[in-house]
Order: C-alpha cells, then sequence, then structure tokens
C-alpha cells in the first residue's frame, strides 16, 4: 500500500502541489462570459440547494412522497364518528330491527349525524333524526342515474305534505303496503316506456314476475324473454296482423342476432 | 348548501340532456384557455427568431430580438394563468423542492424551467452581451448599472468573444427549438393524453398545438412589428413584412391541413362519441369553432394573404390586409384554445347532454383577471424594450 502511494505521489505529486496553479491556468482558459455564467450558475445551484434544505420538512419523505408528521397531524384530529358497533351497545332494539330490514346496510350515522360525543356524554349530547320530508329523498328522489330496482319516489306527488316517518318506520323501512306498480322500484325503465311504443305492454307481457318478487325483489326475480320467437309473438309475420304492430319475416330479419341486441325492448324505436 | 344551489340553477336551465352531477360546472375555465394561449405565443415567436440564427432568413432580422423579448415576456406570465386558477400561487414552488415524477402536469414546472433559464435567457444574454457592455459604458446612472449587472459585469468585447456569443447564439436556438417544441407539444400532450375525453384524446393533438403556436407566435410579432415601428417615427420594412407574411401563410396551410386531417380522422373512425361532438359542434360551439376559428380566423386570412401574393397591391393597402389578417389569425387561434379547452368539457361522459360555461367577472378565475393576465406580457415588453432596446440602430453604438 505504502508504495502504491509513493508511486502515485510521484506520478501526480505535481497536480497536487501546483494544483491552485493548474485550476487557475484552466479557469483563465475558459472564455470570459462563460466564466460569469458559471459564477452565476454556482451561486444559483447553492442558493436552490440552501433554500431546499431550509424549506423541505425534514421528515419528508420517510415514508413516501409526503410530510411523515402530516400523518400525526391527521390522527390527532378529533373523531367524530363512533361507528355503528358502538351504537348497538345501548340500542340494541333499534339494531335488531335494521339488521332485519332494507336498511341493515346503512350506517346509523347516515341519519343520525356523528356520534362521537354522544356515546362520550349519552346525556349531555342527544343526537337528531330527519323528521321531515327533505332528508329521505337524498336517496330515494327519482334520477335516472339511479340503478333500476332502487325504490324511488317523486317527492312532489308520493303523499305530499306527509313526513315519510308517517308511513315507513326508518329503521325497517318496507312499504306500509306492496307496491301495485313496477313502476315504484322501476322508474326509469317506466318512464322510457311510456314514450315508447310499448307503452300499453304490461311489463308482465314479457316479464313473468312472482309475486314474492315484490317482497323480496333480490331472491323472486322475474323472467326475462329469451329467444327471437317470443319478440315473434307480435312481431313475425307468421302472426295473424294487428293493426300497427311493425312485422318482419324472422327467417331474413336479422338472422344471426337477438332481437335486444339491436331494439331496446322499453325504447324499440330506438336502436 | 344553499348557496351552491343558488349558483348552480341558472346552469341547470342551459343542460340539455342527461350529464352527470359532477359535469354541470365546467373545471376549467378562461384561465386554462389563456394558458395554452400565450405558452404558444411563447414557442411561436421563439421559432421565428431562431429562422434568423439556424436557417439564415436575413429577411426577418429586423424582428429578430423583438421575437425573443416578446418570447421572453410572454413566457414570464405563462404559468401565471395556472397559479390563478390553482388557488394557492404561493404553494407553487413546492413542485421544484419535492417533484413528482409521475405528474405530467408537475414536469411541466421543469420544462418551463429549462426554456426560460437555459434556452431564453442565455440567448438574450448571449445576444445582449456586447451591446449591454456598450451601452453601460456610455450611459450614467441607473441605466449603467442595470446594464451592467444584465451583462454580469462582462467586459469582453474582442473580436474573439464576440465570434464565440455568436456561435453561443447558434448553439442555444438549435437546441431552443426541439425545446420549443417540447413546451408547447407538451401542453397539447396534457390534453391529448387523456383517454377519457374523447374531443382531446388524439395523439395529433401536440402537432396541431405546435403548428397554431407558430401561427399566432408569427401573427404577434406582424403586429407588434407593424405597431411599434411607426411609433418608433420608423418606416417598415416592407421585404421583413413580406416574408413574415409568407411563413404566416405556409404554416396556416399545414395548421389547416392537420386540423383537417384531424376532422377527418374522427368522422371516419366514427367512435361512439361522434354524435355528442356532432352535437357540440352544430350547437353550442358552431360560432366559435365553425364562424370565429374557421372562417374568420383561417379562410379568411388566408385569403386574404393569398389576395396579397397574386395581385400586385400598393404598400400600404399591403400593410393593412396584414395587419388584418394577423389580428383574425390572434382571434381564431384563442378560440382555437377555447374551442379545445371549454368545448372538451360541455358534453357529459355519458355521451347524451350538454352543459354550458358560465364565464364570472371578479374573482382569480374571472374576465378581469384573464384581461388582466393577456395584458401584462404587452407591460412586461414595454419594460423589456427599454431595457433592452431590439432596434437595429440600438446596436451599433460602440
Amino acid at each position: 500500500m505504502a508504495k502504491f502511494k509513493e508511486k502515485l505521489n510521484w506520478r501526480f505529486g505535481w497536480l497536487w502541489f501546483n494544483k491552485e496553479k493548474v485550476f487557475m491556468k484552466s479557469w483563465q482558459k475558459i472564455p470570459e462570459q462563460i466564466r460569469r455564467l458559471l459564477v452565476l450558475m454556482v451561486l444559483l445551484i447553492v442558493l436552490f440547494l440552501i433554500v431546499r434544505s431550509w424549506l423541505i420538512p425534514p421528515d419528508c419523505g420517510k415514508y413516501g412522497h409526503y410530510r411523515a408528521s402530516a400523518v400525526d397531524n391527521i390522527i390527532s384530529q378529533p373523531l367524530r364518528y363512533a361507528g355503528q358497533v358502538e351504537c348497538g351497545d345501548c340500542h340494541e332494539d333499534h339494531m335488531e330491527v335494521k339488521n332485519a330490514g332494507y336498511h341493515k346496510n346503512l350506517a346509523c350515522e347516515v341519519c343520525h349525524g356523528p356520534a362521537a360525543d354522544h356515546i362520550e356524554n349519552p346525556d349531555e349530547v342527544e343526537l337528531l333524526a330527519p323528521r321531515g320530508r327533505g332528508y329521505c329523498p337524498l336517496c330515494h328522489e327519482y334520477l335516472p342515474a339511479r340503478p333500476t330496482g332502487f325504490p324511488q319516489i317523486v317527492s312532489d306527488s308520493h303523499n305530499p305534505m306527509k313526513p315519510c316517518i308517517a308511513c315507513h318506520e326508518p329503521h325497517d323501512p318496507k312499504p306500509p303496503e306492496t307496491p301495485r306498480e313496477c313502476s315504484a322500484c322501476h322508474a326509469q325503465i317506466a318512464r322510457t316506456k311510456s314514450i315508447s311504443h310499448h307503452v300499453y305492454v304490461p311489463c308482465t307481457r314479457c316479464h313473468e314476475t312472482p309475486e314474492e318478487h315484490k317482497i323480496r325483489p333480490r331472491d323472486f326475480r322475474p323472467t326475462k324473454p329469451q329467444t327471437r320467437e317470443f319478440c315473434g309473438g307480435c312481431h313475425a309475420t307468421q302472426t295473424p296482423e294487428i293493426k300497427g304492430i311493425p312485422q318482419v319475416d324472422l327467417q331474413t330479419h336479422g338472422q344471426r342476432y337477438v332481437c335486444w341486441q339491436c331494439h331496446y325492448p322499453h325504447l324499440p324505436e330506438a336502436h | 348548501m344553499e348557496e351552491i344551489i343558488q349558483h348552480l340553477a341558472p346552469l341547470l336551465k342551459e343542460i340539455s340532456g342527461y350529464i352527470y352531477p359532477n359535469e354541470i360546472e365546467l373545471h376549467w375555465g378562461i384561465l386554462v384557455v389563456i394558458y395554452p394561449y400565450i405558452t404558444g405565443l411563447v414557442a411561436g415567436a421563439f421559432i421565428l427568431a431562431s429562422l434568423v440564427k439556424v436557417f439564415n432568413v436575413e429577411e426577418v432580422q429586423p424582428t429578430y430580438r423583438i421575437s425573443l423579448l416578446t418570447a421572453l415576456a410572454f413566457l414570464f406570465v405563462a404559468p401565471l394563468p395556472l397559479l390563478a386558477h390553482l388557488g394557492h400561487p404561493e404553494k407553487s414552488y413546492e413542485i421544484f423542492l419535492t417533484p413528482n415524477t409521475n405528474s405530467a402536469m408537475a414536469m411541466f414546472g421543469f420544462v418551463y424551467a429549462w426554456y426560460l433559464m437555459a434556452v431564453l435567457l442565455l440567448e438574450v444574454w448571449f445576444d445582449y452581451r456586447e451591446s449591454l457592455i456598450l451601452w453601460s459604458q456610455h450611459e450614467t446612472g441607473l441605466r449603467k448599472w442595470i446594464h451592467k449587472i444584465l451583462s454580469l459585469f462582462s467586459t469582453d468585447i474582442s473580436e474573439k468573444a464576440i465570434k464565440f456569443d455568436k456561435k453561443a447564439v447558434k448553439i442555444i436556438t438549435i437546441i431552443g427549438i426541439p425545446s420549443a417544441f417540447l413546451l408547447h407539444g407538451y401542453v397539447g400532450f396534457i390534453f391529448g393524453s387523456i383517454k377519457a375525453n374523447p374531443w382531446w384524446s388524439s395523439v395529433l393533438m401536440p402537432i396541431v398545438f405546435l403548428f397554431s403556436a407558430i401561427v399566432s407566435g408569427i401573427a404577434l410579432i406582424m403586429i407588434i412589428y407593424m405597431v411599434v415601428t411607426p411609433l418608433r417615427g420608423k418606416e417598415i420594412d416592407m421585404r421583413c413584412l413580406n416574408k413574415l407574411a409568407s411563413y404566416l401563410f405556409y404554416i396556416m396551410i399545414i395548421d389547416f391541413s392537420l386540423e383537417c386531417l384531424d376532422f377527418i380522422h374522427r368522422i371516419y373512425e366514427s367512435e361512439e362519441s361522434i354524435k355528442i361532438l356532432a352535437q357540440l359542434v352544430s350547437g353550442k360551439l358552431f360560432v366559435s369553432l365553425v364562424v370565429i376559428q374557421l372562417l374568420m380566423g383561417m379562410i379568411l386570412p388566408l385569403g386574404a394573404i393569398a389576395i396579397v401574393k397574386i395581385f400586385n397591391l400598393p404598400d400600404e393597402l399591403k400593410k393593412l390586409i396584414y395587419f388584418l389578417a394577423a389580428l383574425l389569425v390572434q382571434v381564431g387561434i384563442f378560440t382555437t384554445r377555447w374551442n379545445v379547452v371549454v368545448g372538451g368539457q360541455l358534453f357529459s361522459k355519458s355521451f347524451s347532454g350538454l352543459t354550458t360555461y358560465k364565464m364570472t367577472f371578479f374573482g382569480l378565475e374571472g374576465l378581469l383577471m384573464s384581461i388582466f393576465l393577456l395584458l401584462l406580457p404587452f407591460l412586461i415588453l414595454y419594460i423589456l424594450f427599454k431595457i433592452l432596446p431590439p432596434w437595429d440602430e440600438a446596436r451599433v453604438t460602440g
């Protein structure tokens, strides 16, 4: 090792001793304008690094692309929601009813608001329950974007002036009487069909619907037509002609497809 | 809640068809229209400047320094609409300190910084260095010191040093052209890469943006040159103006062809969005797209410059036609940006409904702020013209 160092000294020692001179010589060789720009650039880089080290929080990047202490800040925020397990500890009766009904997947605090304070101080902090007509329609007002089968009403015409809780027990909100019309839950389809040529065709003409479907819609599903011949029952030239119903020859009309690949049955004129 | 409902109520009346709730109000307003417009002017002005240095087009020499300073003035303002739009300008430095390399928008900060520091400022510095030294030798007081500081106290004006400056300018310009393409190509990329929006998502978008940027840049320099020269009591160089108009004409033809290609491509592809887009173009965007962008901003100026080229018109009439054509081009390119940014948000992602854009007057995102941001570069340019006179006679004061 010592020999190697000696050799290195012999080879490059002159550079070491004259480093200032060599540096100055090389520096002078650089054009004047570049030298000035270099100085400015170095100054800017140093300034940037100083500012950077000063401004970036020390714990930034510890866990990821964020300030690690931000997690503690968020944790230190007061808890406002308690979760429905806590509610069940005292309100067992309501919980039981709710868990057996259509609102079983809804957390208590969706309607009653944040409950953490109430759990800490049940006597002093009381939770309110919405009693007017404004709250339930937030979920149940008719909106075409809501999934079909989801109970929807038009609040202006659905028992106006009566508060929802007069007929529906919110913990088990099954309707006081079984819905008579399919449109009670399938509002969008009913509205689409009402402007189509199928307006006078009852839903049950195409969908065989067990009576239990109205009580337990997911367990008892209505049927759907499976074959071309089903539509052909009205629309095939082979069937007796009914005035105003368009008919096609099923042998030649779109042979390889089933009807609803081109015609939407609830609005058959749109395709 | 009440406030939100009051704000949205008038918009709801303008909606047609079915749209999702979060599409009623546009997220990107007029400030995001101004941003690509201004960035385009920067790229366009710089590319015009590079014609002199890289392609040795001597005729447009009188506009070289004007182009550089215009690009610089507009570049200073380019990020301001975004900062105003995002609402927290005081936090903007953070993208430089802890950059997120996965964010295309964050990376723009670096493209911008590169273009400003490594291209424009350097080129301006090398080009003006000799003049700065000479000016500071003959001046007194504040101006002397401003020029001295701007020259970084440089003193070498030997033939060798001047030759080096010229070489440096040429190299920077060569690097600058792809950088200018990157700067504005990026703006097109930001829109073109949004897969979910059929009005934006197009590979051609960065290229169309780029050529429309060059068109708007050349037209802007024509306007500035034609306004400033008579104000200084000088004669407009018709050779220069004719050449500028020629470049404007040819690049407009390329831009027009690219836009037509994009249009034909969309129609031929006829993706599922075509019906709503057709409804958009023939309805809400008809005036701004067909009348202003296409007829007034493209076909009319193209026809006007073609007439000048075909017939031998007197110089005064030529100037008038060029000026009006350049103004129309500016209006046209601004509406191009409008149609891209606002148009892309007017239709629902359900492809079955249209909303409308309601601009506010006051506030950070309002019309007043927009007018201010459009005028600010001209104020900066005025100051730059005062500090760094780009005129030919100012060049030789040695």
